[in-house]
């Protein structure tokens, strides 16, 4: 792209605000009750593997697996892609997302980060993006019937996604992060164009997913591990 | 949907005139502006219809009816120039839906553009895009900000030569690779140019206008309000009494007829959703045109703001 720094985020901008929230209102429309099914039972999984059932703990990564495919077919391939193409790609990001979702899955040896912060800091993470995101349709004007919930929309999947990854503790654990980052920044670039108040949460959900990487992911004497 | 003193009043006095009038205050001007393509002395109307993020509704069906209806207006209006692009999103059927409702109007002036960086894939992106539109050929394609020119000029010209099309152009936005359109407009036959001037982007004035003059190109404008943000921006200002005597009567009209009265440029293409605001972008096409005095008065107003 010549002249580049000629470019504002407006700029790519493709839709318009009205465009977007009627696009996600129809979607939810289309899929109600399903909305409920993923958050309850994404909270479901985590509660349990916190509590070490371990059917929850196989099940967490193939079914956040399952919401990064529902997100990537049902709403960026189907849907999103109509209005904005660069959704295409992210439809592939995405899809790669869950295949390395699913295929580190199949390592047994993940354990719940043991440094306190780091483990609390990534599950209130991944509570965020679970329970108060779709209460953000509010702030930003919407009614409820726009609202972003885990396993439908993007957003509440990438932040919860990066909150259990920086729970957990597994250093392979960290390939799963760069994709919902990158999501994470262009969803807050594309709401910062749209002046949605709303474009603060992914963008401040990279700063805490920065900070909590500083913090160990295990503590310097981790107890029953000296 | 935004609401703004300019919407509300415009709101009400369309509330207040539908009942005597049975139609809009902004009616199709008898007068419309005609400015005539250089190249084959064929007149257009001086206010066309951009399509950039306006018309990308996907395939909510509510959106597109108010699009159609845009379209009608346009066409009722008078208009006959619409421009779009591949890469305009859903704009594409979105168009070729309004066109279809109406049973494609003859009238109809379709420019589209090519935007692909592979040389090899523009002929198949152009019938892509002429499959969207449910057009039999396009009047006006255009190299769309330049991708990948010197391959696709010459197929467009081969295109023109076998009467695929009627009219080759380029285009850029918001004054960028001025030197290269200059370059471009000088050392190739192309009939369009369509770049950014307004009141306030008037970089375009230097060099490019007078050598579309000189060269015998017809010129399209595109961004005339900013993407809205001039016409929000002005929205609270008073308009000048002394506007009245060209006819304007809005900011929106007063900021086309600046456009559309050089005389280097043949078209300005405003886009909107909104029925009344086409008619309104239309009848700037109407009355009496600003001359240079008052095209410079208007400026130091605006500018004074």
């Amino acid at each position: 792209m010549s002249e580049w720094w000629t470019y504002t985020p407006a700029d790519f901008l493709m839709f318009t605000p009205r465009v977007y929230v009627r696009l996600i209102e129809r979607y939810n429309q289309d899929f109600w009750p399903l909305q409920l099914v993923f958050v309850a039972g994404m909270l479901a999984i985590m509660v349990l593997a916190v509590r070490e059932v371990r059917f929850a703990k196989v099940a967490l990564l193939p079914a956040f697996a399952v919401a990064w495919v529902f997100c990537a077919w049902q709403f960026l391939w189907l849907r999103y892609s109509t209005i904005n193409w660069g959704a295409t790609y992210a439809t592939m990001a995405f899809s790669l997302q869950a295949g390395l979702l699913a295929l580190l899955s199949l390592d047994p040896n993940h354990r719940i980060a043991v440094s306190r912060l780091r483990r609390y800091g990534g599950m209130a993470l991944a509570l965020f993006g679970l329970l108060v995101h779709p209460l953000l349709a509010l702030l930003s004007t919407r009614s409820l019937a726009a609202a972003q919930t885990f396993g439908m929309m993007p957003d509440p999947t990438a932040i919860s996604t990066l909150g259990t990854v920086l729970a957990i503790r597994g250093r392979r654990l960290l390939l799963l992060l760069p994709i919902p980052l990158l999501w994470c920044a262009f969803s807050g670039l594309i709401l910062l164009a749209m002046e949605d108040r709303g474009a603060v949460v992914p963008l401040a959900s990279i700063v805490v997913v920065a900070a909590l990487l500083l913090v160990p992911g295990r503590s310097r004497n981790p107890p029953g591990n000296p | 949907m935004r609401f703004t003193r300019r919407s509300v009043l415009q709101g009400l006095a369309l509330a207040a005139s539908l009942p005597a009038m049975g139609r809009s205050p902004f009616a199709q001007p008898a007068d419309a502006l005609r400015k005539v393509i250089p190249s084959s002395h064929e007149e257009i109307p001086a206010i066309g219809l951009g399509t950039w993020i306006t018309f990308n509704v996907g395939d909510d069906p509510v959106l597109k009816d108010e699009c159609a209806a845009v379209i009608a207006a346009f066409f009722e209006g008078g208009g006959r120039l619409i421009d779009s692009s591949p890469m305009y999103g859903s704009s594409q059927p979105t168009i070729g839906y309004g066109l279809k409702n109406l049973g494609y109007p003859d009238r109809l002036f379709a420019a589209e553009k090519v935007w692909i960086s592979d040389p090899a894939s523009g002929p198949e992106q152009i019938e892509a895009s002429r499959a969207y539109w449910g057009v039999e050929k396009f009047d006006l394609m255009q190299v769309h900000n330049l991708v990948s020119w010197e391959d696709h000029l010459p197929m467009l010209f081969e295109m023109k030569a076998k009467a695929q099309l009627r009219y080759v152009g380029i285009t850029t936005s918001e004054g960028r690779r001025h030197r290269e359109i200059e370059s471009i407009m000088t050392s190739e036959p192309i009939d369009f140019v369509q770049l950014t001037y307004n009141i306030l982007d008037r970089e375009a004035e230097e060099r490019i206008l007078p050598l579309a003059q000189e060269k015998g190109i017809a010129v399209i404008i595109n961004r005339p309000f900013r993407q809205g943000s001039l016409i929000r921006q002005l929205d609270d200002e008073p308009l000048p009494e002394w506007i009245a005597e060209t006819g304007a009567r809005s900011w929106a009209q007063f900021l086309l007829k600046f456009i559309v009265s050089h005389p280097a440029v043949t078209c300005a293409i405003p886009a909107t959703t909104r029925v009344d605001h086409v008619r309104e972008n239309l009848e700037a096409g109407g009355g009496v045109l600003p001359d240079e005095t008052m095209r410079r008065r208007m400026v130091d107003y605006v500018e004074a703001l």
